[in-house]
């Protein structure tokens, strides 16, 4: 499965408000509800806030990968989403976060939806391409920096 | 001794130990083990080589070989950080003691089998090899660039720190028995051995002990405090060997007391020793080497051969498997230290005993040993750093401290002033200072760009080849030191690769964690913590680096505080 698969160009959202931790995820599953009615968002709000107790999903260089499982979700779905100003994430190296890329998968498990985490991660450990993504002009270019391949 | 033929000896040896330095350039690029390079150099050197000194002197090579040992294990004892003793002591005790025993045990019978021997003398050469070296396998290891598991490489380096008196002490009382024609050993070994170990352990605590209060009380000249520290341990030394007891022990013991307590000019103590132990290896192996008559090697390649393969296949795996029976290390470990079992000088220089105390057939001794600590020489020389790799048993070399500046404050001994340099590729580069992990009492002084102190290093972002100046408390270097280490060699090895991407807290329910991650969680699992799970599966005793498996799912210790991990890596 590929980055192109699971994200759209309608699901990169830029200049979001942040706030907190907490605030960020409650907006992120809002937006992804608005765009796939099938997903409920208090449901997606409490499983991404539920993993976040298990450990922060904040990677570390501005960077956090939320994730979790969603009822009613037929596959992997990907969003990507850019903060106006940076927000406390708990990350390991204690740098705010300025871009999530939240992934949601279906509530049976799948090895292929792991891979596909650890795809995301490596892609975010590139710094060319976070610098990419971080001063891309338009929605257009930031899904253009997301699905090229390594 | 004329003044000509003194300056003809000192130029010889001046040059014999330039080629040596200049020889560890061609051993990092062969990966060659650098003691095989000395040892080489020292027989080419010697009487049927190209330089055609002859040197037989049993005694003076006796008097440098302990002179040279004291210092090199001193060293070792210097390096020991007590934080590592909570995996490795007991394992490393039982290895250096029960371990040593087993070792000279199976290798005496295997000598009485090859070469015929009568049994005490098989024995003698069992307990001359017994006992491993450090400086050949950290040497080894270091100029790899290799970071191991504390739990193995702890283990190692106090076992090769802590056994070599156990093998001396087998020496020399198999060596009093043959002399004395006595065959039956009796009680009075145990006494010796109690008052040996004893003695040393005493006057090892003790004489650290005083040194330390001294070298913090006296004021002398900066360049003092090493010579102090190395004067007053040799006494020590001296004076445990004079009342019969280790003096090896106890001069490893004060190193221990030396290095972990934070002295002022601790620092020059550490590099003064550490280019003490570099020459005494030189001089020691190259000594060695001149002193060998490689002629004579030739009749006994087979048998030494034989032995040595008993001893590195047989004799040191069954030691270290039965020595760390109650401690559960993980097999790949076990292995990993057995074949870290590297014979080095003191075997050689043990070989010299039965010679000086003029028993029968000690030529054949020191030759045989003398092969058998070539073999592994090169057979586990050359092949430790890929085994190494093969079993899986390095850490990310970043966990390392990178090499940086420490200035104790004078007058308060708590507080250092840090100096680490911003290497491109490290993660610190392009960190607001802000952000900086300084943990608790530490402080950013400030950061030195192209030689100028710049404004307001509070709000600055860290550049290439900055300086960054912290103070802190003695100790807390390492958790700010991470961020300057250089990015990994091998994609292998880099943190995010080695540790996973993500963070898990440790007592995070593997529950929880099944649900999100989807693995199967066995029943008896259901309530636990990942942190207890990891806790009972390494025995109450994880390191870094140790993991767990569940499916496609690895969680690795990432960070400890003591016995409590405090950070647990997932990788899928």
């Amino acid at each position: 499965m590929e980055l192109a698969d699971i994200i759209s160009p309608d699901r990169v959202f830029e200049h979001v408000q942040g706030g907190s931790k907490k605030k960020v995820l409650e907006t992120a599953a809002g937006l992804i509800a608005r765009q796939l009615p099938e997903l409920d968002p208090n449901e997606l709000f409490d499983n991404l806030i539920s993993r976040e107790k298990l450990g922060s999903t904040g990677l570390g260089k501005g960077i956090a990968i939320p994730h979790c499982r969603a009822q009613h979700c037929t596959q992997a779905i990907g969003a990507f989403i850019k903060l106006e100003a940076p927000v406390d994430f708990d990350a390991l190296d204690r740098q705010p976060v300025d871009m999530l890329f939240v992934l949601l998968v279906p509530k049976a498990a799948h090895e292929e939806h792991l891979n596909l985490l650890a795809k995301i991660a490596t892609l975010f450990n590139d710094e060319h391409r976070r610098e990419t993504l971080r001063h891309a002009p338009n929605t257009q270019a930031v899904y253009d920096a997301l699905v090229t391949p390594l | 001794m004329t003044i000509d033929s003194t300056s003809q000896m000192i130029f010889g040896g001046a040059i014999l130990a330039l080629l040596c330095v200049l020889a560890s350039v061609l051993s990092r690029r062969l990966g060659a083990p650098l003691l095989l390079v000395f040892l080489v150099l020292g027989m080419l050197a010697g009487e049927n080589g190209l330089g055609g000194i002859k040197f037989s002197d049993f005694g003076l090579a006796f008097l440098f070989g302990n002179l040279a040992l004291a210092i090199i294990i001193f060293d070792g004892g210097l390096g020991a950080r007590k934080a590592t003793f909570r995996v490795a002591l007991n394992p490393a005790m039982v290895l250096a003691t029960l371990g040593v025993l087993i070792t000279a045990g199976i290798v005496g019978v295997a000598v009485r089998w090859i070469l015929g021997l009568p049994w005490l003398e098989s024995f003698l050469i069992g307990a001359i090899v017994g006992s491993t070296d450090a400086a050949a396998v950290f040497g080894l290891l270091r100029m790899a660039g290799f970071e191991l598991k504390e739990r193995t490489g702890a283990t190692l380096e106090i076992e090769s720190g802590t056994n070599d008196p156990m093998a001396i002490f087998l020496t020399i009382t198999l060596v009093q028995l043959l002399a004395a024609n006595n065959d039956s050993p009796g009680l009075s070994v145990l006494t010796e051995f109690v008052r040996q170990m004893g003695l040393g352990l005493a006057i090892g605590f003790a004489g650290g002990y005083l040194i330390t209060r001294i070298l913090r009380r006296i004021h002398l000249p900066a360049s003092l405090y090493p010579l102090f520290a190395l004067a007053g341990a040799m006494s020590v030394f001296g004076v445990t060997n004079l009342w019969g007891g280790s003096g090896f022990l106890a001069i490893y013991i004060v190193g221990v007391v030396v290095g972990n307590t934070s002295l002022p000019y601790g620092n020059d103590i550490h590099r003064f020793h550490d280019g003490l132990a570099w020459l005494s290896q030189i001089g020691m192996f190259l000594m060695l080497g001149l002193l060998v008559t490689p002629a004579n090697l030739l009749p006994i390649i087979v048998p030494a051969i034989a032995i040595a393969l008993i001893l590195n296949f047989v004799a040191r795996p069954m030691a270290v498997v039965v020595s760390l029976l109650p401690f559960h290390f993980p097999w790949r470990e076990q292995l990993f230290i057995s074949w870290c079992g590297l014979r080095g000088a003191v075997p050689i220089i043990l070989a010299l005993f039965p010679t000086l105390a003029g028993l029968e057939h000690s030529s054949t001794y020191f030759e045989l040993v003398f092969f058998v600590v070539l073999i592994s020489l090169v057979l586990q020389g050359w092949t430790i750093a890929p085994i190494a790799k093969w079993l899986d048993v390095e850490l990310p070399p970043s966990l390392r401290d990178p090499e940086h500046l420490t200035i104790k404050i004078p007058d308060d001994q708590e507080k250092e002033l840090l100096i680490y340099k911003a290497v491109a590729g490290s993660s610190v580069v392009n960190m607001h200072s802000r952000h900086l992990p300084l943990g608790e009492g530490a402080q950013l002084v400030g950061i030195v760009r192209h030689g100028v102190m710049i404004d307001n290093p509070a709000q600055a972002t860290v550049q290439p080849e900055d300086h960054v100046l912290m103070l802190a408390i003695g100790g807390t270097t390492l958790a700010v030191g991470r961020l300057f280490s250089p990015s990994a060699p091998e994609t292998r090895l880099e943190e995010n690769v080695f540790f996973g991407n993500f963070v898990i807290r440790p007592d995070a329910g593997l529950q929880d964690l099944a649900q999100v991650y989807g693995f199967e969680l066995p029943k008896h699992l259901h309530n636990l913590t990942v942190e207890q799970h990891i806790m009972r599966e390494f025995h109450g005793k994880p390191v870094v680096g140790d993991h767990v498996e569940f499916g496609s799912i690895q969680f690795i210790v990432k960070d400890l505080d003591g016995n409590r991990i405090t950070a647990i890596g997932l990788k899928m």
